[in-house]
């Protein structure tokens, strides 16, 4: 090799590092959905949202002729669609059951562990409270703010509909199967249950540890904040996996699109969006 | 003195119910249009990308809502499509064709297809989907064709109503001239009768592209999706305005986008006045509730 | 030629309304079928009496058809005054271009998309029902009901105003022979001559409270639970459909959809007869 090439290639890299931000395990990770076409849809989970957006986003804004279409649901949805074939990738923010599993051929690939933590308005000062205590105020048990040390207002509940991934984990692993009052309101998504609770003073719900951010309060469960670290220490208790399930084995554009999920960027926007990566 | 305080009183109340609605409304838009105001420039469009790029199709827009304004433009497009042959051709048979039973049978199936809850219709649009999905191809899920075709199911009725609605309102002149000149049923239908009453027809065409453009229930139960980019396919999920503000209201995850959610919030309300101020400039003295009995 | 084509025409067109007719039974005969599996599994009855807990088996939509009627109930009760009020004022009382605004503003309202009316609830009635009661989320029956009122005014009105509009001449040139005032035209003449028109006004517009789906999914709060006071959360019919779509398809919990489906469509059907035997009635009358 001459010279003059080297220094060509040297040039070249230096390019390459430049435009893709100083982060050379990033240059190639996109590189593999080169020259596809075509469509992934997916579904399911609302707390892989954020994270199939910006992948979404990266993916279309460097390959125009890709469209990745992101919708919600919740798991139940994201499962069952998948099942039936109307998306290519159905996301579940808890395992499947091994019902789900034999009854579509579902492969599941977990690409990053998230929590469920309660969470309360910023103006709230209870920030801290038992298990019993979250058990008695799901149930409806306690009905007003006064009883846990706060305003002498109501406590409004929050709760996800019958389909979310993220109700199933905190209903077992919470609130240990406890009952959920139907007097709660009920919010479709995690993005809606952080929105709700920002916006009333005296509300509580339960959210994706990820999608914890200033605009609510996490609330110490026995004494452990919900917080990325918490989760990925094991310290705090009430994690979950964030699956993307497939029926059958990945093929094709699919299958690219998983392996992306469990690249290097892949696995910086799982941390980017909040979850704890796996890899 | 009785009957004068009544007097007062009646009168009072009912400036009092006037001024209620019209602040409750100016109210509810000023809300908007005032939080809105400042988002409305070309990033709440386009988001980061350039303008140009992205009318041209050249680059994805994402943080914008262009994809959901095309998504809104193929959609209605496509209803409009679907349902004015079939909405105009049933309206004119009713009008021109159809005898006394039959106007009456069909004029009542009419009315309630009109008077629907459209969460049904798009109950119905999904259902079809599955149905389609199990039966004929795989390929088809709840997508864009799906979501036009339901729209279009929604809008028929109006279609119906206002075409047979201007046709019957011509005077009886127009209908028997034509004839007595020698023109067979057809020519006068065609040359007589339907530009007689096209303002009729067109502003009814009209409102219900506004009815499409706003509607919400149909298409969240038949394909609409948070992020899709431009539309590529009929067979696709595909993004639009009302169900991305529906969207932003529900779960804003910034101040940013937020913005954008009132920012898409006025942006719809204009085009919704646009187009009904269109229809309304070229109304022949059509009564608009008729069209708008239920939605 | 054109008598050749006449024919053919003919049967295109009756071709495209008889397919309108299809779609509509269609869309009756697809709920039928597929609510069906809940009458031959035996849970058909057991919809209308237990609440709506998937996780138990239980699927009572019970209280989505209290919720229903009590948001569509208060959403008339606000509106109803209101609408004639305004009504009256445009038709009979008011002077002056105020009315003729107010018109063309109630004109205007049917075109506002009710996404828009949504979005404003959720951020400036919500809170503002939320502080006024002092308890509840503000997401509750009483926000939907005042955003639904809005929602339905202009077609209550429209339809108060044309039937006001087809009082005959010769009745207010008599009243006004009288020396009647316009309040006692508006009591004595205009009610009495239009009820049916206001009859068919108020029957509409009931049916397009029921239909709503966005306003209550949005400012409703959807709570499962049987509605007990205006300050708590509900759940329409439409909203629930709205909200449980995207379940499995094979479940009896989707299935239960059909069932609401079913109510609501029975209510339309109803409404719709209601509204034209008030019109049969109408011109039976000299």
């Amino acid at each position: 090799m001459s010279q003059r090439n080297r220094w060509f290639d040297w040039a070249m890299a230096l390019v390459i590092l430049v435009a893709t931000g100083f982060s050379p395990a990033m240059a190639d990770d996109l590189a593999p959905f080169a020259g596809q076409a075509g469509r992934v849809a997916i579904s399911g989970g609302t707390a892989h949202i954020p994270v199939m957006k910006e992948a979404a986003k990266q993916i279309m804004q460097r390959y125009p002729d890709i469209q990745v279409t992101v919708a919600g649901g919740g798991s139940g949805v994201g499962i069952k669609q998948v099942g039936e074939g109307l998306v290519e990738i159905g996301n579940s923010g808890r395992k499947p059951t091994d019902e789900e599993i034999a009854k579509y051929g579902l492969t599941m690939f977990k690409w990053a562990v998230d929590g469920v933590g309660v969470v309360v308005n910023p103006k709230n000062p209870v920030t801290e409270l038992t298990k019993a205590q979250t058990k008695a105020i799901f149930a409806g048990q306690i009905g007003n703010w006064k009883a846990l040390g706060g305003p002498d207002k109501t406590i409004n509940l929050y709760t996800r509909d019958e389909a979310s991934g993220t109700r199933a984990v905190f209903w077992k692993k919470a609130i240990e199967k406890g009952a959920i009052s139907s007097s709660a309101n009920v919010v479709v998504s995690n993005g809606a249950m952080k929105s709700a609770v920002a916006g009333d003073p005296y509300g509580i719900g339960y959210v994706s540890v990820g999608h914890i951010d200033a605009s609510v309060t996490p609330v110490a469960l026995d004494g452990v904040t919900p917080t990325l670290e918490t989760v990925k220490s094991g310290a705090y208790p009430v994690s979950r996996g964030l699956y993307s399930n497939t029926k059958g084995e990945p093929t094709g554009l699919t299958r690219i699109f998983i392996d992306f999920l469990f690249s290097p960027t892949g696995q910086a926007i799982a941390a980017e969006k909040g979850f704890v990566a796996v890899k | 003195m009785t009957r004068r305080l009544v007097e007062t009183g009646v009168t009072i109340m009912a400036w009092l119910c006037g001024a209620l609605l019209t602040t409750s409304v100016a109210g509810l838009l000023g809300y908007v249009i005032v939080n809105g105001a400042g988002s409305l420039s070309a990033s709440l469009f386009f988001g980061d990308t350039a303008p140009m790029d992205a009318l041209l199709l050249r680059r994805q827009v994402f943080d914008g809502i262009f994809p959901a304004m095309v998504g809104t433009l193929v959609l209605v497009g496509l209803s409009i499509i679907i349902a004015v042959p079939v909405g105009v051709g049933a309206g004119i048979y009713m009008a021109e064709f159809a005898g006394r039973r039959i106007k009456g049978i069909f004029g009542l199936f009419f009315d309630i297809l009109a008077g629907i809850p459209s969460v049904l219709v798009g109950l119905f649009g999904f259902s079809l989907a599955v149905f389609l999905h199990h039966r004929l191809s795989d390929r088809i899920t709840p997508c864009l064709l799906i979501s036009a075709l339901s729209l279009a199911f929604l809008v028929l009725p109006y279609l119906i109503r206002t075409t047979q609605t201007a046709l019957e309102a011509l005077p009886r002149q127009i209908r028997i001239t034509a004839p007595a000149l020698g023109a067979s049923r057809l020519q006068t239908l065609f040359y007589v009768l339907l530009p007689q009453s096209l303002s009729g027809i067109v502003s009814g065409i009209i409102l219900s592209i506004g009815r499409c453009a706003e509607d919400t229930a149909v298409i969240m139960l038949t394909g609409v999706v948070a992020t899709a980019g431009i539309p590529t396919s009929l067979l696709a999920n595909y993004e639009a305005l009302p169900f991305f503000i529906y969207t932003i209201s529900a779960q804003y995850a910034d101040q940013a986008e937020l913005m954008r959610g009132y920012g898409a919030a006025i942006v719809l309300l204009a085009i919704c006045a646009a187009l009904f101020t269109l229809a309304a400039a070229i109304r022949h003295r059509l009564a608009d509730h008729l069209l708008y009995g239920t939605r | 030629m054109s008598k050749i084509a006449e024919p053919w025409v003919r049967r295109l067109l009756g071709l495209m309304a008889a397919f309108s007719v299809a779609v509509t039974v269609l869309m009756f005969g697809f709920m039928v079928t597929l609510g069906l599996p809940l009458i031959t599994e035996g849970t058909f009855f057991n919809m209308f009496t237990g609440p709506w807990q998937p996780g138990q088996g239980a699927y009572g939509i019970a209280p989505m058809i209290v919720g229903t009627a009590v948001i569509a109930g208060l959403g008339m009760a606000v509106s109803f005054p209101v609408s004639l009020g305004c009504a009256a004022l445009i038709s009979v009382l008011g002077r002056g271009w105020l009315p003729i605004l107010l018109h063309r503003l109630v004109r205007f309202m049917t075109g506002i998309p009710t996404v828009v009316y949504g979005f404003a609830g959720i951020f400036l009635l919500v809170p503002l029902v939320r502080e006024w009661a002092g308890r509840g989320s503000g997401l509750c029956i009483l926000s939907a009901g005042l955003l639904l009122a809005v929602l339905i005014a202009p077609t209550m009105i429209l339809f108060f105003t044309d039937s006001f509009a087809t009082v005959p001449r010769s009745y207010l040139q008599a009243a006004d022979a009288l020396g009647a005032s316009p309040v006692q035209k508006l009591i004595h003449v205009f009610i009495p001559c239009a009820w049916p028109g206001l009859v068919n006004g108020v029957v509409l517009a009931m049916g397009r409270a029921v239909g709503d789906t966005l306003i209550a999914l949005m400012i409703a709060g959807n709570a499962t639970a049987m509605p007990g006071a205006l300050t708590e959360p509900a759940r329409t019919l439409t909203a629930h459909i709205a909200l449980v779509v995207a379940a499995d398809f094979d479940s009896l919990e989707f299935r239960t959809l059909f069932a609401c489906g079913i109510i609501l469509y029975l209510c339309t059907t109803l409404m719709v007869v209601l509204t034209r035997g008030i019109g049969a009635l109408r011109e039976r009358r000299p």
